[in-house]
């Protein structure tokens, strides 16, 4: 982690040489990730409400996902743009380093400008707890904390799958937009709201309901099951295979040569 | 056993073929062919520690695909490599604390950002201690004259500063071994010549030993007291620079001036021929054919307004060695 | 013209030929329609609405199939680092139309983006069962008025991403506020959600804007949820706008000229 952290400080120090760029995008990145909300808004306007859930409860519920896509924009773009690392073969100079690949692909990059996207998600999120009333105790603010690391986890593996199938191939990448934006589109709304087999398919296959759905219940006050609070700590298991297919190709990849 | 011990490597890859037009874009679509390269094939040699090695051949001769296995990159197919007692790919991360490597076209510098806090960085990746790193640190600096240059960001300066920030880099873990693949491409006759001494001032001082690729055969000849040779992905030459000048020196480089258009001729000892804006270029071997009938040769063809006859040289020898073995 | 002709078709074969990408690319529209399509549906089933769920999902398949046509975020990258690394002022200066080279160039990429896609996609959408279904036009009229307004459409969009892309020539800012105007006119190009699902008053400023013709007129003729004679008034007015847009484009290229030229570079 001393290799992260001291890649962070020259990321910052990259971001200062350009400081009026770096504060337009900034501000820039605040509005991309707003045209999701408006869309939300738009709908709920016509429709009025989800299943029997409100306005804020979805934004609530979105504003989980997006924190944890957020923060795995900001400090793990490495990851994200790694195939970018095998295109240009700076793969070669990792693998001279004796360090694991890993870390030195998540200190590649880092990309501060989308910190308001985090900002912008911690807004909403306070904002609409306001509005929704609730009784918040400690259990509750941690089961709200475990949402949110659960959201950081499930889209960290989900990179993690794809820096995996970067190593066989390069082309055809949109696939990644599937999972992760793809994935997060339908994770603004509790999963259990859709069809049967979209539900099983984000519970087991990538658990964005364990983060969304189950303990969301529970912190809504609509169910006291304990096993519902703690769903989220079952993403690990989601980035434990993410990290044994990463290790995986990456083996691969090294013997047979690109 | 030696330093370096390369024992049969041998390496193939699987290559998709593909043609061009929008028709066999579309065919490809459907259908994809594969061919096989054999990238090296049985490849051994031994190097002792402290040996300054010319790795030459010419461009897709398998000399990248050879270093990459030597650094554990890769893992070769069939063969064996043995370096400092340890095998380079199954002990990738111990091996490679002992390594420094500069790829010439890819840099590991941050852009935007002073080379001494790449270095800095550096410290942290290969764990070195405060004190020995600030030595290292201070020896290379001086060694290579870039006090100031490290404290400017990377993109402000030219390629030679860039350069030897990036050789500096590559040997702040004091590795025992340095590649150094193309490392004077594009630089200016005096940063060339800076990197060249350099390179001698270590191998010198501290007995590391230095595997070299280039394309700028000044480089092999003011380096490298051992060339090996590959083409095609076998070795063809491995011997000391004198060896091959003795067995292959017998090359000039003719430069003929003239206005007039010379017919293609079949001469046995002309061994290449280039047309240039004001003449012509040949490689002669003057074992088969003398300069002076060479000259008197061409001269009935055309009327020759100036000559030049350069001896001796490397470029020279290697065209030759690669005509003698077809590559 | 010849010479703009042979710019759209290298563009056309260089980016058609990916074999993975295209089929990723079929797979991920389709993820995206079922996406979109299944918050719909749970919308509905949750309250009555006067809206028709057959036009909405119709509209997302027909999105989903065009996207890669009709997409207005779409960057060239080539056109960007030329900017960045000052090649432009030479690009500029050679004899030959600059607006119409990479207006081809630019449509190259977005044909060569759909050519393979949409056609599957459509097939397979209209075989779906209810109410995932692409539904059949209405009418043979509103048919053919949304050929038209989409091959508009496609050079409107191309028009239009030139005049971003030119921007950058002048704020040197290739993601900033370029970033900003592109997911502005995203969604009012009616590329997220149909423009009439907009609340009132964000409707009437999507209606008084070009980008509606991009994507929110061409679907909706097909849905049949503007008339014929609404569809042929829009359809003139959207040929206005293009009119309209490809002169600024040619103004830009003309004032960027002139400031290479005083730059010189």
């Amino acid at each position: 982690m001393d290799l992260y952290f001291k890649a962070l400080g020259m990321h910052i120090k990259t971001s200062c040489e350009y400081k009026l760029s770096s504060i337009i995008n900034f501000i820039a990145q605040f509005f991309v990730m707003f045209s999701d909300y408006f869309i939300i808004i738009a709908l709920f306007s016509k429709f009025g409400n989800i299943k029997g859930f409100t306005l804020y409860e979805i934004l609530l519920c979105y504003s989980i996902i997006q924190l944890g896509y957020s923060i795995n924009d900001v400090f793990f773009k490495g990851l994200d743009d790694f195939s970018d690392i095998i295109i240009n073969g700076m793969f070669d100079r990792l693998l001279v380093r004796p360090r694991s690949l890993l870390i030195q692909i998540l200190a590649s990059k880092v990309s501060l400008v989308r910190t308001s996207r985090i900002i912008q998600c911690i807004g909403i999120m306070i904002y609409s707890i306001i509005n929704l009333d609730l009784e918040l105790n400690l259990i509750k603010v941690i089961v709200l904390l475990l949402m949110i690391i659960g959201s950081v986890v499930i889209f960290f593996s989900i990179l993690l799958l794809m820096s995996g199938l970067s190593f066989f191939t390069v082309q055809g990448l949109e696939i990644k937009s599937l999972f992760t934006y793809g994935g997060k589109q339908i994770a603004q709304y509790p999963i259990a709201i859709f069809k049967k087999y979209i539900v099983l398919f984000f519970t087991f296959v990538i658990p964005y309901g364990l983060v969304n759905y189950y303990p969301y219940l529970y912190f809504l006050g609509r169910n006291d099951n304990v096993f519902y609070a703690f769903a989220p700590l079952g993403t690990l298991i989601f980035l434990g295979i993410s990290l044994v297919v990463f290790k995986l190709s990456s083996n691969k990849y090294v013997s047979t040569g690109s | 056993m030696s330093f370096i011990d390369v024992n049969h490597l041998s390496k193939t890859f699987k290559v998709a073929k593909r043609n061009s037009g929008l028709k066999a874009a579309l065919k490809s679509f459907v259908n994809r062919k594969y061919v096989s390269i054999d990238a090296v094939k049985d490849v051994s040699f031994k190097i002792n520690k402290g040996e300054i090695v010319g790795y030459i051949g010419p461009n897709g001769a398998g000399k990248s695909t050879t270093i990459k296995m030597l650094c554990g990159i890769l893992k070769p197919d069939s063969g064996s490599i043995s370096i400092n007692h340890m095998s380079p790919f199954e002990e990738r991360k111990k091996f490679v604390k002992d390594i420094g490597v500069v790829f010439g076209q890819r840099s590991q510098l941050w852009w935007d950002i002073p080379a001494e806090d790449t270095f800095d960085l550096l410290k942290v990746i290969y764990k070195i201690d405060d004190k020995e790193y600030l030595e290292t640190k201070n020896k290379l600096v001086e060694m290579l004259d870039i006090k100031d240059v490290i404290k400017m960001p990377v993109r402000q300066l030219s390629l030679g500063q860039r350069m030897r920030c990036e050789i500096a880099a590559s040997l702040l873990h004091k590795p025992s071994i340095l590649f150094l693949d193309e490392p004077t491409i594009g630089l200016d006759a005096v940063s060339k010549e800076k990197v060249r001494n350099f390179i001698i001032e270590i191998n010198k001082k501290y007995k590391t030993t230095v595997i070299l690729t280039s394309h700028d055969m000044n480089d092999i000849e003011a380096l490298a007291n051992r060339i090996i040779l590959i083409g095609r992905g076998s070795k063809l030459f491995d011997g000391t620079l004198n060896d091959l000048k003795a067995k292959f020196g017998n090359c000039r480089k003719v430069t003929i001036i003239t206005n007039d258009t010379l017919k293609k001729f079949n001469k046995k000892g002309v061994c290449k021929r280039t047309k240039t804006d004001i003449g012509y270029e040949f490689i002669i071997d003057i074992n088969l054919i003398s300069i002076s009938s060479f000259v008197n040769y061409v001269g009935e063809y055309v009327d020759i307004s100036d000559i030049d006859i350069d001896s001796d040289n490397i470029d020279n020898l290697i065209i030759k060695l690669y005509q003698e073995y077809n590559i | 013209m010849r010479l703009y002709f042979n710019l759209f078709k290298n563009k056309l074969i260089t980016n058609i030929s990916y074999r993975m990408s295209a089929i990723a690319g079929i797979l991920t529209q389709f993820f995206f329609g079922f996406v979109f399509i299944s918050v719909y549906v749970a919308f509905f089933e949750s309250g009555n609405s006067d809206l028709d769920l057959h036009k909405i999902v119709s509209y997302i398949w027909l999105n989903q199939a065009f996207y890669g046509l009709t997409y207005i975020m779409l960057k060239d990258n080539d056109f960007v680092s030329m900017i960045k690394n000052g090649n432009i002022a030479y690009e500029l200066c050679k004899p030959i139309n600059f607006f119409k080279k990479w207006f081809s160039t630019f449509y190259g990429i977005r044909v060569a983006n759909v050519l393979l896609k949409f056609l599957p996609i459509i097939c397979i959408a209209m075989l779906l069962p209810y109410p995932y279904k692409l539904e059949a036009p209405v009418s043979i009229m509103g048919f053919a008025l949304f050929v038209v307004s989409l091959i508009i459409s496609s050079f409107l969009v191309t028009g239009i991403a030139y005049i971003f892309h030119i921007l950058i020539f002048f704020t040197l800012d290739d993601r900033g506020i370029i970033n900003i105007f592109q997911v502005l006119g995203e969604i009012f190009s009616g590329g997220s959600i149909p423009l009439y699902l907009f609340p009132g008053f964000l409707q009437t400023i999507a209606y008084a804007l070009p980008f509606r013709y991009i994507s929110d007129l061409p679907y909706n003729l097909y849905t049949g949820y503007f008339s014929i004679n609404e569809g042929i008034s829009l359809i003139t007015c959207s040929i206005i706008w293009l009119v309209v847009i490809v002169i600024i484009g040619n103004i830009l290229t003309k004032l960027a000229l002139n400031k290479s030229v005083i730059q010189g570079g």
